[in-house]
């Protein structure tokens, strides 16, 4: 066995999905031009959701040639009335990889803003063309790039960028891409039609290659309350979160600068002039006057100043790397003497306490309070026992074996709250029933939104929809997450699987029925069971709100189809009547030799 | 004789229109119109020992219009009526399965045949007339041969005349005849046999002339009509009636139903002869008469055992041959005394029963 160095080369993350590009479902050119409109779709709806728009999404694709036969070349341009990206940071959002929004906590269509420039990319591989954004947040001045991706350094290379006059905020996305869309078609056409179902508070416009046009005009002008971003819940955790979590709000030693010592000044009630003319016992002295009334970053300040004897200017000149509070030593860097100096500090110094304090971080039960949701003290307490922490255990002070033990104890402790669900975003019972009547002109619609729960710290509601006869005909799912269609792999969707359990029969509801199923899956995290976003896995909590969500209104229908079964039986029971009655005049006035029928109309009168 | 006849279709036209005019006046009144009808069920058939035959007892069910349930069966009831109405005004006859299709012309409609005939027992039942006097007659027919002259009432052939011993096949006692008037005979008797060679045979060796008897085919079980007809000839001509069948357990039935009628009949009167008297073949007869026999069945056993419990086979020859049947457990058919000449059973068994019978 040879010991030769392997090169270990960094590659870029448009790299990494260049050469993965599978994964995000650009794998041959039927999905990619389905993938390439829904991530775009999906971006443009998340935009409007956010900014209380009501969206309108013109979505058009023409051949690059007429004549050739799929695959081939599509232009495919995707605009909408929403927000539009602010010109500046068009060239990061689409000509690199992994810049996006949609990194905090709440529901939205896309994860992490990935998918329009995977097509972006996805378009420049297989066509070589540049991507055209247009894009006004003012509606006044539009901007206009064109631009490539440069692969291996993840960087755009624009092309082209001039300012346009325009009517109208929004953003217009172009992609020439490689596509089948002969293959692609119905499943793109099911796409639009769903997602306007689910969206019944936007306009949807779609021209096909083939001429054909589409129109979707919105049936509501109420759009669902946007979701807001919380912080995370307990169960939701692992220890690589959690390590970020503290490092993230921990203290930071700051660095004096004229901006800091303004802010010192402010609160000292001096002015730069007062250092010089005052001795510096004077300002010792108006420092622990106020000591409880400054900020912690001033007073983390003083009191390193305090600590290393320094006036202003000199502590503009250090950078304190390290606080090691077992030793008791401080450790600095010097800008003038590009040194670095450690310092044994004294123990019982005041302010060396109060450094050493901070430096700990806060206690378990203060950390918990504050970084997650729906944590108040009490229960952050409880918890500490249950973990056989102390509460006032410092989180700094952690070692690793503690934070992994931390982690899991947060996963097994059963009394924290439910998730908050206001990150979520359901459609709402109201906007559901209007786009199932309108879409499915049904007699019997009832819909259910359960209320929020959770799985493994993640926020769900499952809201579903049942219509039925009207203009339905045979039995129908439709899935939604996220308010995303889900189109094909039915089968293996813990929906699917939870409307096979039911046993139908009970609720008088035949095979074949006129049924219409809609189930929409809100959540921060929708557990794909796949990459390709197809299919819900069975979680059980999920399978628990489906399960009393579809027999709630199993009932319902069950009971109206009772009704109606009623009412059929009475309108069969009349007719009965109305059949037979005048046939027995008839018979009894010949067999009883007169010559006119009697009057049997009065006899109805009793029926009715 | 011919007041008899006509005055038995108006009593029944008056009969059906006044049904017609109780449900005309209720519709015209705004009532649901109902028939009340006599039960059938078992629990409702008694036997009467003054009438000797079974007769329906008071329980009655009401067929009301406005139960739906009950609406359309009311419907085809009514129609019936109406139907059997249009039949003796135009003194025409029908088939039970002529019943079942006629409806239809009138939508009403019967699911089957059965439902049709059910519906004609129904009316028997609310008007206890058979439905021959409705002019509704089965398929199955019987045959009457002998010196019997009879006048047809049937339209074309009104006044007409016939002997019944013109034609040697005898004639199918069908409507026509059914309805005809009995004018005269030279028989003394009437020999019902239950087997149609037998008749033939009876027919060839004179029987009629031997024994001065009117012979009739009841072809096993008689037939309404044929009963209807023994009736006549022992009432009107004052004729004792005889009874010759196979010598099992279905022969003696199918003579006790000719003497006193069937359960399924219950809701009817003037179908039995209480007087006619079964002959043979008894079980006693299969032992003295030394007849080829066949081992009984379990179903032949059976039927005896459901007789025994019958009222009218508590005693005399009824229960006696029932017994002995039952001890020999094997029967024997009318053509069994082949054996000894094909004319034995004219000229040897039948004069000894015969002359045995006015000891009856």
């Amino acid at each position: 066995m040879s010991f030769e160095k392997e090169p270990f080369n960094q590659i870029s993350p448009s790299e990494f999905f260049y050469r993965n590009r599978d994964l995000a479902g650009f794998s041959n050119p039927t999905r990619s031009i389905y993938t390439s409109i829904r991530e775009l779709v999906e971006n443009s709806l998340d935009a409007c959701d956010q900014n209380g728009i009501l969206p309108n999404i013109f979505i058009n694709i023409t051949s690059v040639n007429q004549q050739q036969s799929d695959p081939k070349y599509y232009i495919l341009t995707v605009s909408d009335n929403g927000p539009g990206v602010d010109p500046k940071h068009v060239p990061l959002a689409f000509g690199t990889v992994l810049y996006g929004s949609k990194f905090g906590l709440k529901q939205a269509r896309g994860m992490f803003g990935l998918g329009a420039t995977m097509a972006i990319l996805y378009g420049q591989i297989t066509t070589n063309t540049p991507v055209h954004v247009n894009s006004s947040i003012d509606g006044r001045n539009q901007h206009e790039y064109e631009m490539l991706l440069d692969i291996q350094k993840n960087k755009p290379i624009i092309i082209k960028h001039v300012v346009n006059k325009t009517k109208k905020k929004g953003l217009a996305i172009s992609i020439c891409l490689e596509g089948d869309y002969s293959k692609a078609g119905s499943k793109i056409r099911d796409y639009i039609y769903q997602t306007s179902l689910i969206t019944p508070y936007a306009s949807i416009k779609f021209h096909d290659p083939k001429g054909n046009k589409y129109k979707y005009d919105k049936i509501t002008k109420s759009i669902p309350r946007p979701p807001t971003i919380t912080k995370p819940h307990p169960y939701g955790i692992d220890v690589e979160t959690l390590r970020r979590l503290i490092s993230e709000t921990s203290y930071k030693i700051p660095n004096l600068n004229k901006n800091i010592l303004e802010k010192i000044n402010k609160e000292l009630k001096m002015h730069n002039d007062d250092h010089r003319n005052s001795n510096d016992g004077k300002i010792m002295k108006a420092i622990k006057k106020r000591w409880s009334y400054l900020s912690t970053q001033t007073k983390i300040i003083l009191a390193i100043m305090s600590c290393l004897k320094l006036n202003f200017d000199q502590a503009m000149q250090i950078k304190v790397d390290d606080i090691d509070i077992m030793n008791n030593t401080l450790t600095y860097l010097d800008y003038n003497k590009s040194k670095s100096f450690t310092i044994k500090l004294d123990r019982s110094n005041f302010y060396y306490k109060y450094l050493a304090n901070e430096v700990k971080g806060d206690s378990l039960s203060i950390f918990l309070t504050k970084q997650f949701q729906r944590v108040g003290r009490h229960t952050a307490e409880k918890f500490a026992e249950f973990a056989q922490f102390k509460p006032e255990k410092r989180i700094m002070m952690m070692t690793n074996q503690e934070l992994v033990h931390l982690s899991d104890s947060l996963q097994k402790f059963t009394d924290f709250l439910s998730p908050d669900p206001s990150c979520l975003a359901p459609l709402g019972e109201n906007l559901l029933r209007q786009g199932i009547k309108k879409f499915f002109n049904p007699d019997f619609i009832f819909v259910i939104q359960r209320k929020a729960s959770a799985y493994s710290g993640f926020p769900f509601i499952v809201e579903l929809g049942v219509a039925y006869g009207g203009s339905i005909k045979g039995t129908k799912l439709y899935r939604f997450a996220n308010r995303i269609p889900l189109l094909y792999d039915e089968s293996s969707d813990v929906v699917f699987k939870i409307i096979n359990d039911i046993d139908w029969n009970r609720y008088k509801i035949k095979n074949d029925s006129p049924l219409i199923i809609v189930s929409h899956i809100c959540s921060t995290r929708i557990p794909y069971k796949t990459v390709g976003k197809e299919n819900v896995a069975d979680r059980n909590e999920i399978e628990r709100e489906l399960k009393l969500a579809l027999q709630f209104l199993a009932r319902k229908l069950s009971s109206y189809m009772s009704k109606k079964g009623k009412a059929a039986m009475e309108k069969k029971r009349v007719d009965l009547y109305f059949t037979y009655i005048p046939l027995i005049s008839k018979f009894c006035t010949e067999l009883s030799n007169n010559l006119q029928e009697p009057n049997y109309k009065k006899i109805f009168n009793e029926i009715n | 004789m011919r007041y008899k006849e006509t005055k038995k279709n108006k009593l029944l036209y008056d009969l059906l229109k006044n049904h017609g005019v109780k449900i005309y006046e209720d519709l015209d009144n705004g009532v649901f119109p109902k028939f009340l009808i006599p039960s059938r069920s078992t629990r409702n058939i008694i036997y009467d020992r003054k009438l000797r035959q079974y007769v329906l007892g008071n329980s009655a069910s009401i067929r009301n219009s406005k139960n739906i349930s009950q609406l359309r069966s009311f419907t085809q009831l009514t129609w019936l009526a109406f139907f059997a109405n249009r039949l003796i005004k135009e003194k025409k006859s029908s088939t039970l399965r002529d019943i079942y299709y006629s409806s239809q012309a009138f939508s009403i409609d019967f699911e089957d045949q059965p439902e049709s005939d059910n519906i004609i027992v129904d009316l028997e039942s609310v008007l206890s007339r058979p439905r021959e006097d409705l002019h509704i007659f089965p398929e199955e027919r019987s045959s009457v041969f002998g010196d019997l002259v009879i006048e047809y009432t049937v339209p074309g052939y009104e006044g007409k005349r016939t002997n019944l011993s013109d034609h040697p096949d005898g004639y199918l006692i069908g409507p026509s005849l059914s309805s005809a008037e009995l004018i005269e005979t030279s028989a003394d008797l009437v020999i019902a046999i239950e087997k149609g060679g037998l008749f033939t045979r009876f027919v060839e060796e004179q029987v009629d002339k031997k024994f001065k008897s009117i012979i009739i085919d009841t072809a096993g079980q008689a037939p309404r009509s044929t009963r209807y007809l023994l009736r006549r000839l022992h009432e009107e001509l004052n004729l004792p009636v005889v009874i010759l069948t196979d010598g099992d357990v279905y022969g003696e039935h199918i003579a006790m139903v000719i003497k006193s009628g069937s359960a399924n009949a219950a809701h009817l009167r003037e179908l039995t002869v209480p007087d006619a008297k079964w002959i043979g073949v008894w079980a006693s007869d299969i032992e003295k008469y030394k007849l080829p026999t066949i081992p009984m069945t379990e179903s032949d056993i059976k039927r005896i055992h459901d007789l025994k419990k019958d009222p009218r086979y508590q005693q005399g020859i009824w229960k006696n041959e029932l017994d002995v049947f039952l001890k020999i457990k094997r029967k024997a058919e009318l053509e069994a005394f082949s054996k000894y000449g094909l004319t034995n059973i004219t000229d040897k068994y039948l004069p000894q029963k015969l002359e045995m019978a006015k000891s009856l």
